[in-house]
């Protein structure tokens, strides 16, 4: 049975034209990409988690699902200040119940967004954005700028659908119609496609966009800047001169700007670039947002309790203060006491002192394969793949929503999707206060 | 940040040859595929992850070694991985691709951004004969307490 314009799950492109045949228990994709196509076939992958399974004296043992229910809502209840972390690879539906949920227990609640782009978020609150859809850049662009970012590794169909190759209306002639500049400290392959790679050096990204806006406004940079950022002032202005040439810039930040030393001030700073620049030509900036739905949690949060992250409910209203209240930071100052985590890999994408610390904690995860934090966890819950067996919503990395719809159903008969479980945790952590 | 860039200085004594790099990590497209696959606690996975990307030259410095270990600036975490010399990253820098080997190394300080040093953390880094662990046997010896 074939299926066409399915949404791939994967990362923050979302893309809306995947085609899928299910031949039994086989299944062929056309148009996704090395990521999207190896997250299809987890529908009958081998290693798929198919039953709930329970921690008992160091191993796991398979459970029936109201018992391994239970045991997630009994280990939120008995929590003082628990973390209730909802990964990207899910639906806004779920990350909805997930921050109702932390409300209700007074919790802190964050996600993948925070490591992701939550320092760009923070720059976007300082500065503005000015920003487009990707339709809008894949019509009118004809100078894009892949700032810390590698979309031929990270979002591989980015550049070929929004960025770079495609035909639009007015860049009828696709890649001849766009000069391409990179800024990175690494040659990547990006970098190597690109008209013009600007090599700068690790965690100067700050010392770099100052200068740029020293040369935008008619004034020559401290000779310094040349040693701090490894970047010549002639570099700079070829770049400046490229982008003020356009008709319609556009720049992508990857997590060299929100990762690297500056953070914040990175955005900040890339942003007033943006800004500076539209006096002179039309120029918009967006983040390249690697997983999917990493913008749905900022969208959601923000909708719902006012803040784009990190949200702590411990006085019964959500407080804001990265640093304190994100995920990284409550686990690094040992600063919970219990963890359900959804659709997400904190023990191998959170750094040591966190992992160690998760660890030691009761911990409940939500996943449909096994990875370090399952390990780690006591509770374990079959994950449903949304997009593919469940319908929902998604925001694209330039904040659209997408509703996708499922081609398939959820093979379980104890949940339709992950929204459905985090509503059976809720109701039975209601059930276990009254 | 200037004294950070320039900590890239060679510790040759008794023996011991240590230098000092800024780790960048990132993704990467097997990386990529394998992660979405479920494939995390695989070998192929630990071949593609466990792996530290450097500039030939500092790669020749450090003795063209197979193995490497990088340890955290603070020095509390290491972890051992591959080394590979690759034109594409200037001296003094390394990359690795973002998992759980590169991650037991990044500072986890956000700057009170909850975002860590994902890129440009200072780490130290040695020729080791310590075997390359597995996601698995990482998590045992590092995360788990018995």
């Amino acid at each position: 049975m074939a299926f066409k314009n399915i949404i791939c799950p994967v990362c923050g492109a979302s893309c809306d034209d995947i085609q899928v045949e299910l031949r039994g228990s086989k299944i062929v994709t056309k148009n996704a990409c090395k990521m999207g196509n190896a997250k299809f076939w987890e529908i009958f992958s081998p290693h798929r988690i198919r039953e709930p399974l329970l921690k008992e004296s160091g191993s796991f043992c398979t459970a029936l699902w109201d018992e391994a229910v239970d045991r997630a809502a009994m280990i939120l209840v008995k929590a003082k200040r628990p973390l209730i972390f909802m990964g990207s690879e899910t639906s806004c539906e779920a990350m909805q119940v997930g921050l109702h949920l932390a409300e209700f227990l007074g919790a802190i609640a964050d996600s993948n967004s925070t490591v992701c782009h939550g320092p760009t978020a923070m720059g976007i609150q300082e500065a503005g954005r000015v920003g487009a859809t990707a339709g809008q850049s894949k019509s009118r662009s004809d100078l894009v700028v892949y700032w810390g970012s590698n979309p031929l590794e990270s979002m591989p169909r980015h550049m070929s659908r929004y960025g770079v190759y495609p035909r639009g209306y007015w860049t009828r002639r696709g890649r001849f119609d766009r000069t391409v500049i990179t800024v990175d400290p690494r040659k990547s392959i990006t970098a190597r496609n690109s008209d013009l790679h600007i090599q700068l050096k690790p965690n100067t990204d700050y010392e770099l966009l100052s200068a740029l806006l020293t040369l935008l406004h008619g004034k020559k940079p401290h000779p310094s800047v040349e040693k701090v950022t490894g970047v010549s002032i002639s570099e700079m202005e070829e770049m400046l001169e490229r982008m003020l040439g356009c008709n319609f810039g556009a720049i992508y930040v990857g997590l060299g700007i929100a990762s690297s030393f500056g953070k914040h001030r990175n955005a900040e700073a890339a942003l007033n670039l943006v800004k500076e620049l539209n006096n002179h030509t039309k120029f918009v900036i967006g983040a390249l947002r690697g997983h999917c739905n990493v913008a749905g949690f900022n969208q959601i949060a923000s909708y719902l309790y006012g803040y784009p992250f990190g949200l702590d409910f411990a006085r019964g209203y959500p407080r804001y203060n990265p640093g304190e209240y994100t995920a990284v930071d409550v686990l690094r100052e040992q600063d919970v006491d219990a963890a359900l985590i959804v659709s997400a890999d904190l023990v191998s994408h959170f750094p040591a002192a966190c992992a160690r610390y998760l660890a030691e904690l009761p911990v409940a995860c939500i996943d449909i394969a096994p990875c370090p934090t399952t390990m780690i966890s006591q509770v374990v819950l079959p994950g449903v793949i949304d997009a593919m067996e469940c319908d929902g919503t998604f925001y694209r990395l330039d904040d659209v929503p997408v509703y996708f719809q499922p081609f398939t159903g959820s093979p379980f008969s104890f949940t339709d999707s992950n929204e459905d479980t985090m509503k059976q945790i809720f109701q039975k952590v209601k059930e276990m206060k009254r | 940040m200037e004294a950070m860039l320039n900590l890239f200085v060679s510790t040759r004594g008794s023996g011991k040859m240590m230098k000092e790099f800024l780790l960048n990590t990132g993704s990467t497209i097997e990386e990529g595929r394998l992660a979405k696959g479920g494939s995390k606690l695989t070998e192929d996975y630990t071949q593609e992850c466990a792996v530290c990307e450097m500039n030939p030259g500092d790669f020749q410095d450090l003795g063209s070694p197979q193995k490497v270990k990088i340890t955290s600036r603070d020095g509390r975490y290491s972890v051992a991985a591959y080394a590979h010399p690759e034109e594409s990253i200037q001296s003094g820098q390394v990359f690795m691709p973002r998992a759980i080997w590169s991650n037991v190394v990044v500072d986890p300080e956000t700057f009170s951004t909850g975002s860590p040093l994902y890129k440009g953390s200072p780490v130290q880094i040695e020729p080791t004969k310590e075997d390359v662990l597995s996601a698995e046997e990482l998590v045992l010896k590092l995360y788990v307490r018995s």
